[in-house]
């Protein structure tokens, strides 16, 4: 996983007409409505999006538990799912950093999986990079802070995509809080299997979020997001994160309240 | 010949007992600070070390290199290290373990009739315990490092691989002084506490008959012993005493003396941020005629003790590759945060997850490689670009595979292996790689989403559970076309 | 502890094979020329000027102190920084390059020669010397490092354990960097039984991260900077 981050290599293709989106399974099932408004930010910007529906999941979680074989098949279920040449958007900095890098690794370099790795593109990175969005602004002023994931921002470069995203918000102040780029504890079973050395990493995490006097954060990955929240909430304290997703597509709509589909 | 009954580490129980040693260590609040106030210390020193980032960049990719270079020719640059030692006067010893090194050592001394030892810093030398086996031949080893020797008066390990006793502060080693130093003058101020230390320790290379030291790189091309340090009593145990011994692993061969520079440039900065290190001392030969001073004989051991498994494996040899700076586990959030005694090994952190399971056995240091968010802070900063996580990720994979799976990589293969988990990744692989089985699974979690226990193990101990959603994202986009059809259909 | 007598001559050997057998198990047949080809990063070069002020300034920044001076008027600051120091006893090495020097310091300081083995001489040599004066054979203006290569006439020990090390050092031995020393001087063909590169005087870090000078070694280096 060293230095994985090869945006600044990457040839990025002109805007598609059509992409694919890869849900992820914890957005499937705990937070659609990122989906749906990574769906119509999409579709604002003129582009097609095609949601198979035989999708699950990338196949990390048991994967970063050791069972190969177990991820080895449920990875090679999803690359069958996305057939056409055209790109795959992935609404989580880890999922995509696992679909782009180490589906290779687990699936073999072989020419069909390597065309699909090429083809998966973060949600913010292909914001940035393949749709070149400019956000206008139309919401309130407001300062708010970032937190990037761990595999999003050191796979995938997301600290830089996600942190241009906001800065372009003419109303909004992006504020870094201490200890920005330390991760925030969850790592998937890990939170599980050390939930004690977890626990102390996402105190220090809200805590350092909390310092900071927002009353949202911003994140591209939800794992981190249902750690640190469900640390907010359990505090009893009202700072949430809010994935970028829904956070750019209120911030550009008019009206800020958000449409439904 | 009588053989050498093998003794086990006393490292294996520590190592057992992480999870214990997690729950004792993160609950003490003056070490916590004590170990974010260190690394963050040391994360600002490298931080501040380098010119660019290019410079950075090209330095890892040819230190990296280098030491894959190595590793290539590892069995002839140790034949070559061999004899060009030997031409020079240096005899070499050979260990697999630790009690053959340790053996090895004591008969050395003993053969000298040794009684004093003082010892420079040396990991391996921890490794090995061998500070517990020569004084139960009763001779009397003084760490003489300023933070081993704190460590060895406060009868523990050290905490960090670069600084022993990153894990106290000035207080506890003033109280540690006056309970240990005869007339000494409490105080805690760093500069007192270090001359005090400074005059016991000067006295003892004044009389010690041997001196112990590890190795940074040993050149195989001229024969030559390399050693890292700032305080100077390297030198003084490789120069003082008559009799020096050097141990070190079999991995720290380097091919040539020009491959030195880079690597100390980067070992240096990666570790403290120095440019270089106050010392670097470079050790070709005992004593010559004419010469003054110097020991009259210098010995290196070289110690396998579970590289030579890490060897074997194309993966998981690139562990070899580390130089020890300890960066990787300044960096890591969890060493961060649980410090360095947690792991009950010798080497803690990233670099300890990875190396000691080939040293102690996957069955006592099966928690290891699990205890990591795979963050990758470690990969990100290590200068010799060992891919730590995708390393963690491969010894998870050891530690689950079934203990009779061929081929046998390592030492404990299975020995994380736990039935029922096994089975639910089974199950779970089913169903997600089953469009129809996941949508089954998913129509039953929403719809039996009120079942959601609000208690789920630790993850509820400091958080509240997440709820799914009532419908889902697959779910709410078939709703959404199925709308969208309609509508054209009526326009139709 | 029945292991005291094993023969450590025979465990040696055993395990030598063993392993040097399973490490050639892996490498059996390895082509060495289809390594990968090796990168190295491009210094700038830099003017003599601008090498003397690294040099110069890196060896301050880990507290040595630098003193610019003539040949001519070395002993006269040596008698000096002694004086500031409170030190009247110095150690020096029986080297033909300082002997005016020598000759030419204040005659109220009281000279030794280092002319004795170190055996025997322990005690006089930790407790009786509090400072010593030494040549170097060249230096790193990159790192601010010093090259100490000891012989005969200056012991290892001669720079290690007085106090007080003065050292000699000429602005025309200076290299830009280590790398290129070694290689200009083609260190891999002659080393001696010891080389020594010194930045500073002895430090550590290790009690709270607070740095403290003089921990096992000298607490003061003196540098005396000639042919600037």
């Amino acid at each position: 996983m060293q230095q994985l981050n090869t945006q600044h290599l990457r040839d990025y293709p002109k805007k598609p007409k059509q992409v694919y989106l890869f849900g992820t399974c914890i957005v499937d099932s705990f937070f659609p409505d990122t989906g749906m408004d990574a769906i119509e930010l999409l579709e604002r910007e003129g582009i097609e999006v095609i949601y198979p529906q035989g999708q699950s999941c990338c196949g990390q979680p048991a994967y970063n538990s050791g069972y190969k074989d177990e991820a080895k098949a449920v990875a090679m279920a999803q690359v069958k799912q996305f057939p056409l040449d055209i790109p795959v958007v992935v609404v989580s900095g880890s999922c995509g950093g696992m679909m782009r890098h180490h589906y290779l690794d687990l699936l073999g370099d072989d020419p069909e999986i390597n065309n699909f790795c090429q083809r998966v593109f973060e949600f913010t990175e292909f914001l940035v990079h393949v749709l070149r969005l400019k956000p206008i602004d139309q919401g309130p002023k407001e300062r708010v802070a970032l937190h990037t994931s761990c595999a999003a921002r050191r796979e995938m470069g997301v600290h830089i995509t996600g942190n241009k995203l906001i800065s372009q918000l003419a109303n909004v102040e992006l504020v870094i809080h201490d200890y920005e780029s330390e991760c925030c504890g969850f790592g998937g079973t890990f939170a599980v299997k050390h939930a004690d050395i977890s626990a102390a990493m996402v105190a220090d995490k809200s805590k350092n979020l909390l310092a900071t006097d927002v009353v949202r954060y911003v994140s591209a990955d939800h794992g981190c997001m249902m750690n640190i929240n469900g640390a907010l909430d359990y505090q009893k304290q009202s700072l949430r994160g809010e994935h970028i997703a829904s956070y750019l597509l209120n911030r550009i709509k008019s009206n800020s309240s958000k449409g439904s589909l | 010949m009588k053989h050498i009954i093998e003794e086990e580490s006393k490292y294996v129980a520590s190592a057992k007992a992480f999870r214990a040693n997690v729950t004792r260590d993160l609950g003490n609040e003056e070490l916590r600070s004590n170990f974010r106030g260190a690394m963050d210390y040391l994360m600002d020193k490298r931080k501040g070390a380098f010119s660019s980032e290019d410079e950075l960049e090209v330095l890892r990719e040819q230190c990296k290199l280098i030491k894959q270079r190595c590793l290539a020719k590892l069995p002839h640059l140790l034949e070559q290290l061999e004899g060009n030692l030997e031409k020079n006067g240096i005899k070499v010893h050979w260990a697999e373990t630790i009690t053959e090194a340790n053996e090895i050592i004591a008969q050395l001394i003993a053969q000298k009739k040794g009684k004093s030892v003082v010892k420079g810093k040396s990991m391996v030398s921890e490794e090995t315990a061998l500070n517990d086996y020569l004084e139960e031949r009763n001779v009397e080893c003084l760490e003489s490092d300023m933070g081993e020797y704190i460590v060895q008066l406060a009868k523990e390990h050290p905490s960090h691989i670069i600084m022993p006793a990153i894990h106290q502060n000035k207080k506890q080693v003033a109280k540690l002084f006056a309970d240990n130093i005869d007339g000494f003058e409490y105080s805690t101020d760093v500069d007192t506490l270090i001359q005090q230390g400074r005059e016991v320790l000067r006295n003892k290379f004044c009389q010690a008959d041997v001196g112990i030291s590890g190795v940074n790189f040993a050149v195989a091309e001229t024969g030559t012993l390399c050693l890292v340090e700032n305080e100077g009593n390297g030198r003084m145990c490789t120069t003082i005493p008559d009799l020096h011994i050097a141990i070190t692993g079999i991995e720290k061969v380097i091919e040539h003396l020009a491959d030195v520079p880079p690597l100390l440039s980067l070992l240096t900065r990666s570790a403290t941020g120095q440019a270089i290190s106050t010392y670097f001392n470079m050790i070709s030969s005992p004593r010559k005629l004419g010469e003054k001073d110097g020991p009259e004989e210098v010995h290196l051991v070289l110690l396998d003790n579970g590289r030579s498994q890490a060897f074997a494996d194309e993966e998981l040899k690139q562990t070899l590759q580390c130089i020890r700076c300890g960066a990787c586990m300044n960096h890591c959030p969890v060493y961060t945060r649980i410090g360095g005694h947690a792991y009950g090994t010798v080497y803690p952190g990233p670099i300890g997850k990875m190396i000691s399971p080939h040293m102690l056995g996957l069955e006592a240091t099966t928690n290891l490689p699990t205890a990591s968010t795979l963050c990758g802070a470690c990969g990100e900063v290590c200068p010799v670009k060992i891919p730590i996580p995708k390393i963690l990720l491969r010894l998870r994979q050891e530690s689950v595979k079934p203990k009779s799976q061929q081929p046998q990589v390592m030492k404990g293969q299975g020995a994380g292996r736990n039935n029922v988990e096994a089975l639910i990744w089974k199950v779970w692989a089913q169903v997600h790689k089953s469009p129809t089985m996941y949508a089954l699974s998913m129509w039953g979690l929403t719809r039996f989403r009120f079942l959601m226990p609000k208690k789920l193990g630790g993850w509820t101990s400091v958080r509240t559970a997440p709820k799914p959603a009532a419908t889902t994202l697959h779910q709410r986009i078939n709703a959404k076309q199925k709308k969208t059809q309609q509508s054209q259909q009526e326009r139709g | 502890m029945t292991n005291t007598k094993a023969d450590i001559k025979a465990v040696s050997n055993t395990a030598r094979g063993n392993i040097l057998a399973k490490l050639k198990a892996e490498v059996n047949g390895a082509d060495y020329k289809k390594l990968p080809e090796e990168v190295s990063f491009n210094y700038p070069k830099f003017s003599r000027e601008e090498n003397l002020a690294q040099f110069i300034s890196e060896l301050e920044k880990n507290h040595a102190q630098v003193i610019k001076t003539t040949k001519e008027n070395m002993a006269e600051v040596i008698s000096e920084q002694l004086k500031v120091l409170n030190i009247t006893k110095l150690l020096y090495g029986e080297n033909d390059s300082h002997r005016e020097v020598i000759n030419a310091l204040d005659s109220k300081v009281d000279l030794q020669a280092y002319d004795f083995s170190i055996d025997n001489n322990k005690e006089m040599l930790f407790n009786e010397c509090p400072a010593a004066l030494s040549t170097s054979r060249c230096s790193i203006a990159a790192t601010g490092s010093i090259v100490l290569w000891p012989d005969e006439n200056e012991p290892r020990s001669l720079t290690l354990v007085p106090p007080v090390h003065l050292v000699i050092v000429d602005a025309n031995e200076l290299h830009a960097d280590f790398a290129s020393l070694m290689t200009s001087q083609q260190w891999q063909d002659k080393l001696p039984t010891n080389v020594v590169l010194v930045s500073g005087p002895s430090k550590t870090a290790d009690i709270q991260q607070t740095l403290a000078y003089g921990a096992h070694g000298p607490k003061a280096l003196i540098v005396l900077l000639i042919n600037i």
